[in-house]
């Protein structure tokens, strides 16, 4: 039950991500593979916020989110300029920053050995401290993101940015500010993978960089790639494969050293196999 | 907030005389390609001006430099008095100048009433939390936004394709649609880039039959084209450019008529 559990809420948590993820490569076109660093940074501010005793859970989650929010428009602000393929470039140098920040900043992030003990979140004097008692923040995350995914695809918005991957400057030839928007997009997405970040910190009551280095932001592409680009349900499906797939191999007859590195291969195989035999994913649009 | 909706009665009263838009001996250098050389010419208010000269003369760097796309060098463009050099290309399309493109550039994985509802003008459209703190709103506004799209695309004949995706219409279809993603912006001057490229005989006389009807409802027209029969048909003015000056500037059949003209226009081959 526990186990069941505990699968469900990660799933919940990187669909989050996963709409992040969506709102920025598969909507926008925006190809950022440093989603894994500002799930870390989220996961980061909510720890040690809450560690410290320095703020309360809520207090903490929204910090996370208005500074995952900064953060994103920071690194998008100067290279959004530059067209689609070199921000790929600049994300990527973005995302080895920040992993050699959160392994370096020993005194802040704990360096490689993490951040051990997050406190669980406590809501209305209830402490969330098992997957029962997580299950419906979680849950709850997670049709809030997705009434507000819904919302801001059918709204004036979405309509905008969907057409700033089709044609960017046919947009700016009908007046519309598109770095502004691309700009708004990245904010957007920040929150979504702030929040995700912030509930995985408290619920796994660990975070260490590995968690938000350059194969977190691979995972996070493939849950998109697999899921499929765009759709709410791509959203869901994705993280919801992926993240069984290491609970599989747990109960697999094979070595637990093994399991680590055959997860990666089966990760990077699926990539490959999606990109060529089903690049819209299993419920997503052409990307 | 409240997208106006492109009034095509056009105030004809607010035009200062001859001087709608006027481009004064504008340059362009492209590294050692001089694209335009001291062009000036006018665009008179509820006419169509056609924009004609050989391959290279540098019309669509025109279109690039009225939309703020490029700057020039040296020159300078106004439109209703107002001048246009420098400013970025949103606040020209604010003052009412939209443009389209050559190879169409529409959103091809969209739906035909959302390529148009996206070039509606918008103060809210670029905020990505409204939708989320305003939900209602937000829902009505696309909802008014909607309507406001399929009568742009009954304008121009393609209402009952509003759902359709782009890439399932035709190429005559595309073309009209583009027209409507003008429309929707609200410009009353409408710079179209070789509007009638690639038609068909039975596309060509509804391309054209739109034009001049909007021309009726007041909108002025920049045209760059091609073909003298079209020119003929739709023209109410003309400008000649070659490499980058404008050689002659007036009445359609004069300019077609001059020999000097057509020599260059054609190479020589005639």
């Amino acid at each position: 039950m526990n186990f069941l559990l505990s699968y469900l809420i990660i799933a919940e948590i990187y669909a989050l991500a996963a709409m992040s993820t969506n709102l920025l490569i598969g909507v926008t076109g925006i190809f950022s593979i440093a989603q894994g660093a500002i799930f870390g940074i989220g996961a980061y501010i909510v720890a040690i916020a809450t560690l410290n005793d320095a703020l309360p859970f809520p207090l903490a989650m929204l910090l996370a989110m208005v500074l995952c929010s900064l953060v994103n428009v920071a690194m998008a602000l100067p290279s959004l300029r530059i067209s689609g393929d070199y921000f790929v470039v600049t994300s990527l140098g973005m995302q080895f920053v920040l992993t050699a920040a959160f392994t370096n900043l020993t005194g802040i992030t704990g360096g490689a050995s993490g951040l051990p003990g997050v406190p669980p979140p406590v809501l209305f004097g209830i402490e969330l401290d098992d997957s029962q008692s997580f299950i419906p923040l979680a849950t709850l995350a997670l049709v809030a993101g997705m009434i507000c995914y819904w919302l801001v695809m059918r709204g004036p918005f979405g309509r905008l940015i969907n057409a700033i991957r089709e044609d960017e400057l046919a947009v700016s030839a009908a007046g519309k500010n598109v770095l502004m928007a691309k700009v708004g997009v990245a904010a957007l997405s920040g929150v979504y993978v702030g929040v995700a970040g912030g509930l995985y910190a408290t619920f796994i009551s660990f975070i260490d960089p590995s968690s938000c280095d350059i194969a977190a932001s691979f995972l996070l592409l493939t849950m998109f790639v697999v899921g499929g680009a765009r759709t709410l349900a791509g959203c869901l499906i994705g993280p919801a494969l992926l993240m069984a797939l290491p609970q599989i191999l747990a109960v697999m007859p094979i070595p637990s050293a093994a399991a680590g590195p055959l997860r990666q291969i089966i990760y990077g195989a699926l990539l490959i196999a999606f990109m060529l035999f089903r690049p819209q994913g299993i419920a997503g649009q052409k990307l | 907030m409240n997208a106006p909706l492109p009034s095509t009665e056009a105030s004809a009263s607010a035009a200062p005389r001859g001087g709608y838009l006027g481009v004064v001996g504008v340059s362009k250098q492209f590294g050692g390609l001089q694209a335009l050389n001291d062009c000036s010419f006018k665009v008179t208010h509820r006419q169509i001006t056609c924009l004609v000269g050989p391959n290279g003369a540098g019309k669509t760097t025109v279109f690039n430099v009225i939309t703020g796309f490029l700057r020039p060098e040296t020159g300078s463009v106004t439109f209703r008095g107002q001048l246009l050099t420098g400013m970025p290309s949103r606040r020209i399309v604010d003052l009412g100048i939209c443009r389209s493109f050559q190879n169409l550039r529409l959103f091809t994985e969209l739906t035909v009433l959302d390529n148009v509802t996206v070039y509606l003008p918008s103060r809210t459209d670029e905020n990505p939390f409204r939708p989320v703190l305003r939900p209602w709103r937000s829902i009505v506004e696309q909802r008014r936004r909607n309507e406001a799209g399929r009568a742009m695309l009954a304008e121009v004949g393609l209402a009952d394709r509003a759902n359709d995706f782009v890439r399932n219409l035709s190429y005559g279809e595309q073309k009209l649609l583009c027209i409507g993603r003008l429309l929707a912006s609200g410009a009353e001057l409408l710079l179209l880039d070789e509007p009638a490229s690639g038609l068909s005989a039975e596309a060509l006389d509804s391309m054209l039959a739109l034009v001049l009807q909007l021309k009726e409802k007041g909108k002025t027209f920049l045209v760059v084209e091609h073909n003298t029969g079209i020119v003929r048909r739709l023209a109410d003015q003309v400008v000649f450019l070659h490499q980058g000056h404008v050689l002659a500037e007036g009445d359609p059949e004069a300019i077609i008529a001059d020999p000097a003209l057509a020599d260059i226009y054609f190479g020589g081959a005639l």
